[in-house]
């Protein structure tokens, strides 16, 4: 039977723990969408020198576990005197991870914007990059705002790998509670409780995003 | 009547232009002059070259060789530097309004926006002008009531005037028009047209590719029938129509009237 004395008393610590995770999928988000941006843009030009690297980063970073990656950010860095400490290297490889899947989303949204919009923006003189942000970006927007959504949800579950670094989120706080009280099966489901929290409020706040962008397609 | 001065300088000279996609050589030798005030109307069976000699002018395609002059500057200037070129491109595209076979409207704007949305952000209009401009071209086409509709409300021939009033609010000295009314059900089709004609009347340099043969009868000033990349004749609407040369336009005048 569940030890509800052990769940109301720890409770607040792990909600503790969940701010720090909080945090970290805030600055992880907000980071993998400029690292995500600037990789689809990169990938779509016609720039060898823009396009490659960002080919490369993105095939680096799908091909390689989450784990792995934060390991060689915050174990092997340092070797070569890059020092970030558990809060940074858990940051920068989130956000990177979740910055090439982000990219690929973008990628396709960008791609599936019919290229009339294109032709119609260039043909008004408009240049590249004001076509891209003014007329191509929008649009490409309502597409992909509901698989940008299914990513920074996964993101926000995958910050417990950060608890391997250190970094004593909602997962290392479950864990170190445990130690001593003897409890796991309370201090895991507190744990699972708060990750949905976290992530059921993330899907609400980008559906009504999604419904925000949709107001002109809503009105036909 | 317009007054059309034979001995006008050419608003557009189009010199040996080819284009090629791979090994399909789509247009391979096309000379034209259009004269200010014009109206160029191109026919021909699909896969003539028709399509793509409007998009060579304003350079939507990359001509594989030839020259095409907007007035006394060549469009496609090899001679300059990539962001120069571009830059070049942008400042040519303001002057040559196009007009699509599938409009093309920007979905996520309103009417008004699509139409003030050029003269804002590429020729940096203040709002009040681009605004008033806008709603006045709207007023043209007959569409001022739906400027705050989006597209999507619209229908096809609305969204096509519209389309035409965008092209016009950058006051572009020349117009392209790309089968405008091709995508259209044909109860739509005569709005535009008469939208097309009254911009003739006032005066547009206009090269319209169509396959509706009353237009080109009534307002072209000239007729050139295209076929395998190059023309094959150059004439006034009432010769093209009623007395054509070269057999292969009689050939296609006759399929596509009978």
């Amino acid at each position: 039977m569940l030890d509800w004395n052990i769940i109301v008393h720890y409770f607040p610590f792990l909600v503790q723990g969940a701010v720090l995770t909080l945090k970290i999928s805030i600055l992880s988000l907000i980071l993998g969408l400029i690292f995500g941006l600037g990789a689809a843009l990169c990938k779509l030009s016609d720039n060898p020198i823009l396009r490659w690297p960002a080919v490369f980063y993105i095939w680096l970073i799908r091909s390689t576990p989450l784990l792995v990656q934060l390991f060689i950010i915050y174990f092997g860095f340092p070797q070569m005197g890059i020092d970030l400490g558990p809060f940074l290297s858990g940051v920068l490889g989130l956000s990177l991870n979740v910055g090439a899947y982000n990219a690929e989303t973008i990628r396709g949204g960008i791609i599936s914007v019919p290229w009339g919009q294109t032709e119609a923006a260039r043909s008004l003189g408009m240049s590249s990059g004001l076509c891209m942000r003014r007329i191509i970006l929008p649009q490409a927007l309502r597409i992909i705002i509901p698989p940008l959504g299914n990513n920074f949800v996964i993101l926000i579950k995958d910050t417990s790998l950060v608890s391997t670094i250190t970094l004593v989120e909602l997962t290392l706080t479950a864990q170190r509670l445990i130690g001593s009280t003897y409890k796991p099966f309370e201090m895991y489901l507190m744990a699972a409780v708060l990750y949905a929290v976290l992530t059921s409020s993330a899907s609400l706040l980008l559906g009504v995003l999604e419904k925000y962008t949709r107001k002109e397609v809503r009105a036909s | 009547m317009k007054e059309k001065n034979k001995h006008t300088k050419p608003i557009l000279t189009i010199t040996n232009l080819k284009k090629d996609f791979g090994d399909l050589s789509v247009l391979k030798d096309v000379s034209l002059n259009v004269l200010p005030s014009e109206v160029l109307v191109i026919i021909g069976p699909s896969g003539s070259g028709k399509s793509t000699l409007l998009r060579c002018v304003n350079h939507l395609e990359n001509p594989s060789g030839g020259e095409i002059y907007l007035e006394d500057e060549l469009i496609n200037d090899e001679t300059k530097s990539k962001a120069a070129f571009q830059r070049h491109l942008n400042r040519l595209r303001c002057k040559v309004g196009m007009v699509f076979q599938q409009f093309n409207l920007f979905p996520h704007m309103t009417v008004l926006e699509n139409v003030m949305e050029a003269p804002l952000h590429v020729l940096k209009q203040n709002k009040e002008d681009a605004q008033n401009k806008a709603v006045a071209l709207l007023e043209k086409v007959g569409l001022q009531e739906k400027q705050n509709a989006y597209p999507s409300m619209l229908s096809g021939g609305q969204q096509q005037r519209v389309a035409i009033a965008r092209a016009l609010a950058m006051e572009p000295k020349v117009m392209l028009f790309d089968e405008v009314t091709s995508a259209l059900d044909p109860e739509l089709v005569g709005d535009v047209l008469r939208v097309m004609e009254n911009l003739a009347k006032e005066g547009m340099t206009m090269l319209v590719v169509t396959h509706e043969m009353g237009f080109a009868e009534k307002v072209g000033d000239r007729v050139i029938f295209m076929a395998d990349g190059i023309v094959v004749e150059d004439a006034s609407p009432k010769d093209m129509f009623t007395n054509p040369k070269e057999p292969r336009t009689r050939q296609f005048l006759a399929e596509i009237l009978k």
